[in-house]
């Protein structure tokens, strides 16, 4: 037991003194956090907390163009800049400049072209049901309606796909109340039903978003409920430089051998270095995870939300920090030279993350890069923070991710005892 | 009848997938307080040899009998060609984990340790960290971790190598002293001039076979040769072992 003591304190002298592992494993993770939960929350404000700069080029003749940024303006969801003179050259330049994200230009002859777009449906349907008299045209070709839509470039394709469809639907509102106006007009009522106005501008279905979780909350993820997690187990897996490193350096070394003429087996030295290291994993979390609880909402980012599953997320914390223990021991006994382990390792580490979903989520990958994924322990790690952070998961849905890191890691202490064992 | 402390008969080893001995048909003995030199040119087998007798490895075939009280591990001391100990650690912390893998007690590590240090000229640097020390510091350092719990036969694979020499001197010194109390010493080195200053008896190595085994002034009298380099260049000849 003495021993093994004095070797725990040898291992945690060593680590203490190595400034690069400790920057590595403590500080990269951090700032990774941090810089990857601004990035992602700032996206992801552009689309949700905050509204989108929409900047409006007006240039219509008519009455319609008005009433369309009137609805936009109207749906909350955009903050509108209305710069009526601009031409598509300026408006390029004044989102180069960040005056806004994105831009619609309205052409002048929008309110007639919609006119006539909305006269000749109405007109078709008219003669489809026999209403119209025989002077009525029944036009077959219908003039293309355009409407120049500007964005950013670093915006996402899928935001872009979102404010089109948005426009879309506006559009569509103001194309089916013109139709219907017309066809009141053609079948000689005076007016409009303003029930039907109503009806059709306000769309009564509504599509209530929830979040598909376990548990009984419904709060919509954050990026830092994703990050702090996720950045979390790279860090413990990124454990492979220092460690492995340093399990190379007392292989190759002379102390291996004195080692192997005293009364001690080096399995006291692996079990120490294991130990030493399962603890520092457990320190990053509590440090990176009070980063996310109390300082990351201090610069206005969502606060880590932590699952109610307390023991739980001691078992996935302790699964994650021995399967990344593991690795590295298995990476420091196959490797020949600290180049290796320390380039193997890191290299691994982060195709591993890619792969595993620390970057992305694995499901917009494609199918066969999720099946890939599966041999990632880092996708194993991410499943099980999940299922706590996220879907806030019971017992049953946390078993199979922990039974397939436990057997990740053994599978690597097995190697790892077998190179050592039968090492010449 | 003086029985050997160490007898070798026949052994063999055959590394994996090697196609040739390391060792072929080794056979001596040690007596105790012998102060053997194993020499011979590179590739001879002279580390092969000392990790087995020290059972860092087991041979191919033949046998090593040790007539000794007590475990192999706590009569062996070790000291390895390369630095055996931690560069992040000071000198003493380095001893103290040693000592407590010696299976010795605190209070034995602290009183071995200081009078170690004090006698190879470590002591006022005893609380540094291992990695600012000279060549020759570590090469003491490492010396005195493989004797901290007093073997009574002590294995050096090449303890003077890359060291000035003060230090050089310091180390043979203090090996004389160990020998003269008692401790049998077995000792590889490529260097000549101090095997032959240093040690009792040698044996030369070559191609992992012993082609001579005996006293120096005997071995220089049937090489008719004035130094130990003289015999050595006449055993195993004036071309480069070098091998890849």
């Amino acid at each position: 037991m003495y021993k093994l003591l004095i070797s725990l304190k040898k291992e945690a002298l060593l680590f203490l003194n190595d400034k690069v592992g400790l920057v590595l494993m403590f500080g990269m993770p951090i700032l990774l956090v941090f810089i990857i939960t601004i990035i992602q929350d700032s996206v992801y404000q552009i689309v949700d907390n905050n509204k989108i700069s929409l900047l409006v080029a007006n240039h219509d003749k008519g009455d319609l163009g008005g009433k369309l940024v009137a609805q936009l303006d109207s749906s909350g969801m955009f903050k509108i800049l209305e710069k009526n003179t601009l031409e598509p050259n300026a408006i390029k330049n004044s989102i180069s400049h960040k005056e806004a994200l994105t831009a619609i230009y309205i052409s002048s002859d929008f309110s007639e072209k919609l006119q006539n777009k909305s006269q000749q449906l109405s007109n078709i349907i008219l003669t489809d049901f026999g209403l119209s008299d025989s002077n009525t045209e029944k036009s077959t070709q219908i003039e293309a309606l355009v409407i120049q839509f500007f964005h950013d470039p670093v915006l996402q394709e899928n935001y872009c796909y979102s404010i089109i469809s948005v426009l879309h639907a506006h559009l569509s509102v103001l194309e089916s109340t013109k139709m219907i106006d017309n066809i009141y007009k053609e079948i000689g009522a005076t007016s409009t039903s303003p029930q039907l106005k109503e009806t059709i501008q306000k769309n009564q279905i509504k599509i209530e978003r929830i979040v598909a979780t376990s548990g009984s909350q419904n709060k919509i993820p954050s990026s830092t409920q994703h990050n702090v997690p996720a950045w979390t187990i790279f860090a413990m897996f990124f454990m492979v430089v220092s460690l492995g490193t340093n399990i190379v350096k007392e292989r190759t070394s002379g102390s291996f051998l004195r080692i192997k003429t005293m009364p001690a087996s080096f399995s006291i030295v692996l079990i120490s270095k294991q130990i030493i290291y399962t603890i520092i994993a457990f320190l990053q979390v509590f440090v990176i995870f009070s980063i996310g609880l109390y300082v990351l909402p201090l610069i206005n980012l969502p606060p880590l939300v932590f699952p109610d599953n307390i023991i739980g997320t001691i078992a996935i914390i302790f699964a994650c920090s021995f399967a990344a223990v593991s690795y590295a021991l298995m990476i420091g006994t196959l490797a020949s030279t600290e180049s290796q382990s320390n380039g193997f390792g890191a290299v691994s580490i982060i195709i591993f993350a890619a792969l595993g979903g620390v970057w992305v989520p694995t499901f917009i990958m494609p199918h066969y890069l999720q099946v890939i994924s599966l041999f990632s322990p880092l996708h194993w790690c991410i499943e099980g923070f999940y299922v706590l952070f996220l879907k806030h998961g019971n017992w049953n849905d946390l078993v199979k991710p922990i039974y397939i890191l436990f057997a990740f890691s053994l599978l690597c202490q097995a190697i790892a005892f077998f190179k050592i064992k039968f090492e010449k | 009848m003086n029985v050997p402390l160490i007898n070798i008969e026949n052994v063999s080893k055959r590394y994996k997938n090697a196609k040739e001995f390391s060792l072929h048909n080794v056979s001596f003995a040690i007596f105790k307080g012998d102060k053997l030199g194993v020499l011979g040119p590179n590739g001879a087998g002279k580390t092969t040899l000392i990790s087995i007798l020290c059972g860092i490895m087991h041979q191919t075939s033949g046998k090593v009998t040790y007539n000794s009280n007590g475990s192999k591990h706590s009569i062996f001391g070790f000291v390895p060609q390369d630095f055996a100990f931690y560069d992040e650690l000071t000198a003493l912390q380095n001893l103290e984990y040693f000592g407590v893998l010696y299976n010795l007690s605190r209070k034995e590590i602290k009183e071995r340790s200081e009078n170690l240090l004090s006698l190879l000229g470590l002591s006022s640097v005893a609380n540094k960290k291992v990695r600012t020390y000279s060549g020759g510091m570590k090469r003491r350092l490492n010396l005195a971790i493989g004797i901290l719990h007093n073997p009574s036969i002590l294995f050096l694979d090449e303890p003077t190598v890359g060291v000035d020499i003060q230090s050089k001197n310091a180390i043979i010194q203090f090996l004389n002293k160990l020998n003269r109390e008692g401790t049998t010493v077995i000792y590889t080195s490529h260097h000549l001039s101090e095997a032959e200053e240093f040690c009792s008896k040698i044996a030369i190595l070559d191609y992992g076979k012993i082609i001579a085994f005996d006293e120096i002034f005997a071995l220089k009298a049937a090489h008719k040769a004035d130094t130990l380099t003289d015999v050595i260049l006449k055993l195993t000849g004036e071309g480069y072992r070098d091998h890849v």
